[in-house]
């Protein structure tokens, strides 16, 4: 015999539930397979692009084919990769304002802050498993141009580039979701990121002398994210290690995400 | 029961509810009444926690909104109706709400064909006229089985059937011994759905009382009196006692004394009536009669600024 035959279920709100309805918010909307499709299509085929192009730099003797120029080869198109998953994660908390779903939303999980937690554990999970596809696939296209002269898999160093490359786009989304968080307007929001993550830093490079530049720039966010990919950091300036840059990165997030987190609390939705 | 206590809310230099103290009782129908801007929505966003009070508390069932471990359980809210992203279905819509609490999917099957969209279920939301937009909030609302019930302005943009099926809901949730709480600028609606009234203006509690009580209270029965002596008859009517007004010639309003005893005077004194209307005092002449020193956007108001 079953006893509680009409007892209701307890319901109650937990972090895990939350998780798993943000999962559902992202994947009914047509638009999240849009956007991620199109930008994995976008990021690969562009590195197939640069690939060719590495290749005809070393036949014309211009590059000496290395591991680390492979790399740099087959990571070229990953800043707007990150870019777009940037806005993603923005889209994940304004968009919620802009249509008034966040009352909804708010309603359902008054406490608030497991809303952007849950949020930002989706968006790890889906642009973490995305990422690292889209950069095992933009260095295996573009390495196939340069033959035997590519970098392969198994090379020294690789294995942990292509690692970070994926890390840098998702600490990108959380950046974005943390500003859309603090921001709450899609287009404010957006303006935002592309002006802090690409503009100031070419604002610096451009203002700063050299001694300070090499102090400055290996800090900025889209550098220190650039680090956890580079195999030998060989750009205008110093670079941080790849250990190195993805902390900075992480601090980034943190701060920012921190910032979202207090005014998601504080204030009148 | 929801428990609203000392209840203040200021944004900036505006204070948009004041010190504001009622209760409302399960059981019942409770219309929250006022005029634009009197803190009708802010009171309810309070209650729910979608607004901080500036001072005050507000309770539902003993304990603020957000420290109920099932939050959908105790209440259900229908705030604003476009609440959803236009690009998910409604289905789905639910379903995430649903997820939050660990209700099951079956329950969002139910609740849509409680309001009538179980054939548009898997249709974007965006394409949704006004009135099923209201009819999903009543689902989200209805989604956890709640004990209290919140609607603000549910019958805004339903037609007339729709209109009737929130009636007949709202009075089979208090019923079911539930506490229902909806705002309405409809009088004529609120007249024959709520038998409690909270009316505040100006963010503050203008009345508390049962709709009885209200119209006999504040709104005076009276009578309708047309006659070519309405001037003459006036000062006769103003001799024996009676309040009258005038808004239009010979059509006299009579409050203080009875048809007949009106009829009576005037066949005395030989004067024609052309018409004799004892009038019922309606809710709408209340609210009127209450809430007239506290309307925020009065006609005469904007004219002098």
């Amino acid at each position: 015999m079953t006893a509680n035959t009409d007892h209701r279920p307890t319901y109650r709100v937990t972090l895990r539930r939350v998780v798993r309805s943000e999962w559902t918010k992202l994947r009914t909307l047509r638009s999240t397979w849009i956007t991620l499709g199109v930008a994995a299509l976008l990021t690969v085929g562009l590195s197939g692009a640069f690939g060719y192009g590495y290749n005809a730099a070393i036949q014309a003797g211009e590059v000496q084919p290395t591991t680390a120029e492979g790399l740099d080869a087959a990571f070229l198109a990953l800043d707007l990769y990150a870019l777009v998953i940037g806005v993603f994660g923005i889209l994940q908390m304004s968009g919620e304002y802009g249509s008034g779903m966040i009352r909804a939303s708010l309603a359902a999980v008054p406490r608030r802050l497991p809303l952007l937690w849950a949020k930002a554990l989706v968006l790890v999970a889906v642009t973490g498993v995305l990422s690292l596809l889209v950069c095992l696939a933009s260095f295996l296209v573009s390495q196939s141009f340069a033959g035997a002269d590519g970098a392969a898999l198994g090379d020294p160093g690789v294995a942990r580039a292509i690692l970070g490359a994926a890390a840098y786009p998702v600490a990108m989304g959380l950046l974005g979701l943390g500003l859309g968080a603090i921001l709450r307007h899609t287009a404010t929001a957006i303006t935002m990121f592309v002006a802090a993550l690409l503009l100031v830093p070419a604002m610096l490079e451009a203002a700063l002398s050299k001694s300070m530049e090499d102090t400055v720039m290996p800090y900025v966010p889209v550098v220190a994210g650039q680090a956890m990919y580079a195999l030998e950091p060989n750009g205008p300036f110093k670079m941080l290690s790849a250990g190195a840059g993805g902390a900075v990165l992480a601090a980034y997030v943190f701060a920012v995400l921190a910032g979202g987190t207090a005014l998601l609390w504080r204030r009148d939705a | 029961m929801i428990e609203v206590q000392a209840l203040s809310k200021r944004y900036g230099d505006t204070i948009a509810v004041d010190d504001l103290s009622f209760a409302v009782q399960p059981g019942h129908v409770t219309g929250f009444l006022g005029p634009n801007g009197a803190g009708k929505s802010t009171t309810m966003r309070m209650i729910v926690g979608l607004d901080h009070p500036t001072a005050g508390t507000v309770t539902v069932d003993g304990r603020r909104y957000q420290d109920h471990p099932a939050p959908l359980r105790e209440v259900g809210a229908l705030l604003e109706a476009k609440s959803i992203h236009k690009g998910r279905s409604a289905r789905n819509h639910l379903l995430a709400l649903a997820q939050t609490h660990g209700i099951p999917a079956k329950r969002v099957e139910e609740v849509l064909a409680m309001v009538g969209l179980e054939s548009v279920g898997r249709r974007r939301a965006g394409g949704f006229s006004l009135g099923m937009a209201q009819r999903l909030g009543m689902a989200a609302a209805l989604l956890g089985d709640p004990a209290t019930v919140i609607l603000d302005e549910p019958v805004n943009g339903l037609d007339p059937d729709g209109v009737l099926w929130v009636r007949t809901l709202l009075k089979t949730l208090a019923a079911e011994g539930r506490t229902v709480l909806v705002s309405s600028h409809l009088m004529s609606e609120m007249a024959v759905t709520a038998d409690h009234l909270v009316v505040i203006g100006r963010g503050r509690l203008l009345a508390d009382t049962g709709m009885k009580e209200l119209i006999a209270h504040v709104a005076v029965d009276g009578v309708l009196v047309r006659s070519p002596h309405a001037t003459d008859l006036r000062d006769l009517l103003i001799g024996q006692g009676a309040t009258v007004t005038s808004t239009e010639p010979e059509v006299l309003w009579v409050a203080g004394l009875t048809a007949e005893t009106i009829a009576d005077l005037a066949v005395e004194r030989r004067m024609a009536l052309h018409e004799l209307a004892p009038q019922r005092a309606s809710l709408e002449q209340a609210y009127m009669e209450l809430t007239r020193d506290a309307v925020e956007y009065r006609d005469d108001e904007r004219i002098l600024q």
